[in-house]
């Protein structure tokens, strides 16, 4: 146990070490939320008065505001696990694997690294909504919500590997990985409330932890909280969603590294 | 005991036979070539015997260890430097060494100690601050290799270590590599595709090709076993059948042809043959103009085992059983 633990540390320093070193990515993983928040969270301002039929008293940009930060953790997660298949062309994968870490140490050091850059993305666009006027009735609840980004991201870090371990190119996996990302996104109440959505969406979206974590996060921002989900229910399933797909992907990353690439 | 040992170890990839019924052993010390044409089922055994692979059939011991049912414990006694460098670009130097150093569980109060040593040893202390991006590609090979050596291991696995390197840097590199061996007194498994690599650095060359072992045995030997050295002559002036039938008569050649003034002199033992050439010459008056002496070389036995045919060769069935064997590679 100690030592997973200090193997996934291991890993998890390089990752971060990498991260560090990539200034340029850092920004420009920015630049797609910022539009989402400036272009979105403006073109429908005028959509306030659908907004305050259930319930909700600020501008349209308030309400979106928590949508666009866990848009930005969906995808810095989602998308970082994509190493893993540079890791396995260009030999890094082979000098883990013929060390003596164990193999789900190399799955979970990612992770939990994506999860922490995620985090880190998603403060950034915190201080971009704050920057262009959006309230944050309680400062204090901005290590909270970091908290739950975390622990959100770890569970889409663990689908993001799930398919870079699975997939044998980068065409594959930025395939898939598409696919994935913009409909868990668009079927939640990231951008509309759940309320005002067609039954059928609403169904949808109460299948998706997206949705759990968008509600929670803005319950945490902006103190109203829709559909009648608890905080704790929202907890609860991103929770059960985090632990799955972190124990589904040391598995199933295990399994594929060990056949040839 | 052996520091890697096969028993009739074969891998199959389908129907086909990347590793074909192998059994070889490796002394504890040695430093031993492993070597064969593209495709032979060099990198097979390799990632067989570093645990990347499991064998279909037989075993293969690295360390006293099974790479099946031990695979931790050969880890653990295992350093292995890839053919391609592994190094991440954007750490330093020292960074990739602290990185290696925890994979392979080195003891935290130890790490800076061993890390200082092998920077020395390599000569990259002045370097080691600075981004591996701005290493040169003989750099990257040295701290790829002391990241292989951090942890002592009892066996390391050299991959074809000097591919790509200009003639200077590969001299370094085999001085590297002499001079780490003789430090930490370890078994090197080393493949190449550089006879003169081969020839300089192994105590001993394994030749595998179509997925068995052809032949193994030291470079000296083996050349030995190659058998004819080559002397070239060529004369003017004075009676050449007098010379010649004077020549025939010297212990070690075997065979003379004869062409004008010319002569290839076939012989078992050239350097004492030579002498008693120019005796003959200096008694009979026949001038020579130049004479020449050549070995056999590794290349010749490399050659005379694998053959001249080009493992990628275009033929039908070849491209089929290759296809086959890459596709498996990557299902």
């Amino acid at each position: 146990m100690n030592s997973l633990m200090y193997d996934t540390y291991t890993i998890f320093w390089r990752e971060l070490k990498r991260y560090k070193k990539s200034r340029s990515g850092v920004l420009i993983r920015l630049i797609q939320p910022a539009i989402w928040i400036i272009v979105i969270g403006n073109t429908f301002s005028g959509t306030q008065p659908l907004i305050q039929s259930v319930g909700f008293e600020g501008k349209y940009i308030e309400f979106m505001a928590p949508g666009v930060i866990i848009l930005t953790a969906i995808f810095t997660s989602i998308f970082g696990g994509v190493n893993t298949l540079w890791d396995r062309r260009y030999g890094f994968m082979n000098k883990a694997l013929t060390s003596p870490i164990s193999r789900s140490s190399i799955a979970l050091g990612k992770m939990g690294a994506i999860s922490l850059i995620s985090a880190l993305q998603a403060s950034l666009i915190v201080g971009i909504a704050l920057a262009i006027g959006v309230s944050f009735p309680n400062p204090l609840m901005i290590a909270p919500i970091m908290a739950i980004v975390i622990l959100f991201s770890m569970g889409f870090s663990g689908i993001s590997v799930i398919v870079a371990a699975t997939a044998k190119s980068q065409e594959t996996f930025w395939g898939v990985i598409n696919f994935l990302g913009m409909p868990l996104f668009m079927l939640s109440p990231a951008l509309f409330p759940l309320e005002l959505l067609p039954d059928w969406l609403a169904t949808i979206a109460k299948l998706n932890p997206v949705t759990y974590t968008v509600l929670l996060v803005r319950e945490m921002m902006t103190g109203v909280s829709e559909g009648g989900i608890s905080a704790f229910l929202s907890i609860g399933i991103i929770c059960v969603f985090v632990l799955v797909m972190v124990g589904l992907a040391s598995y199933v990353f295990t399994r594929e590294v060990n056949k040839p690439f | 005991m052996y520091s890697v040992e096969t028993r009739s170890l074969s891998k199959l990839f389908g129907i086909v036979k990347a590793v074909d019924d192998i059994s070889f052993a490796v002394e504890s010390g040695e430093i031993f070539g492993f070597l064969g044409p593209n495709g032979a089922g060099k990198s097979t055994t390799i990632m067989i015997l570093t645990t990347l692979l499991k064998p279909s059939i037989g075993q293969a011991l690295v360390s006293g260890f099974d790479v099946m049912t031990q695979a931790k414990q050969v880890r653990q006694n295992i350093g292995y430097v890839q053919q391609e460098s592994t190094v991440d670009e954007y750490l330093t130097g020292r960074e990739n060494l602290i990185l290696q150093a925890r994979l392979n569980h080195i003891p935290k109060n130890q790490i800076n100690k061993r890390i200082d040593e092998i920077l020395e040893l390599i000569e990259l202390s002045d370097k080691q601050n600075d981004s591996v991006v701005t290493y040169s590609g003989g750099m990257r090979k040295r701290l790829d290799i002391a990241g292989g050596l951090l942890h002592h291991p009892k066996v390391l696995f050299l991959d074809e270590p000097t591919v790509g390197l200009d003639i200077q840097t590969r001299r370094k590199i085999w001085e590297y590599i002499k001079k780490i061996h003789k430090e930490f007194d370890m078994t090197i498994f080393l493949t190449t595709h550089y006879m003169e690599e081969a020839d300089q650095l192994c105590d001993r060359i394994g030749i595998i090709d179509h997925g068995k072992i052809q032949i193994i045995d030291s470079p000296q030997n083996m050349k030995n076993a190659m058998g004819n050295e080559v002397i070239s002559l060529l004369f003017e002036n004075g009676n050449s059948v007098d010379f010649l039938s004077h020549l025939r008569q010297i212990e070690f050649i075997k065979k003379i042809n004869e062409d004008n003034n010319k002569l290839t002199i076939f012989t078992s033992n050239g350097t004492e043959v030579i002498p008693k050439i120019f005796q003959i010459s200096a008694d009979l008056q026949v001038k020579i103009v130049s004479i020449s002496l050549t070995q056999p070389t590794l290349d010749d036995v490399f050659i005379s085992y694998t053959g001249r045919e080009i493992r990628d060769a275009d033929t039908g069935f070849n491209r089929k059983l290759e296809h086959a064997k890459m596709k498996r590679l990557r299902a």
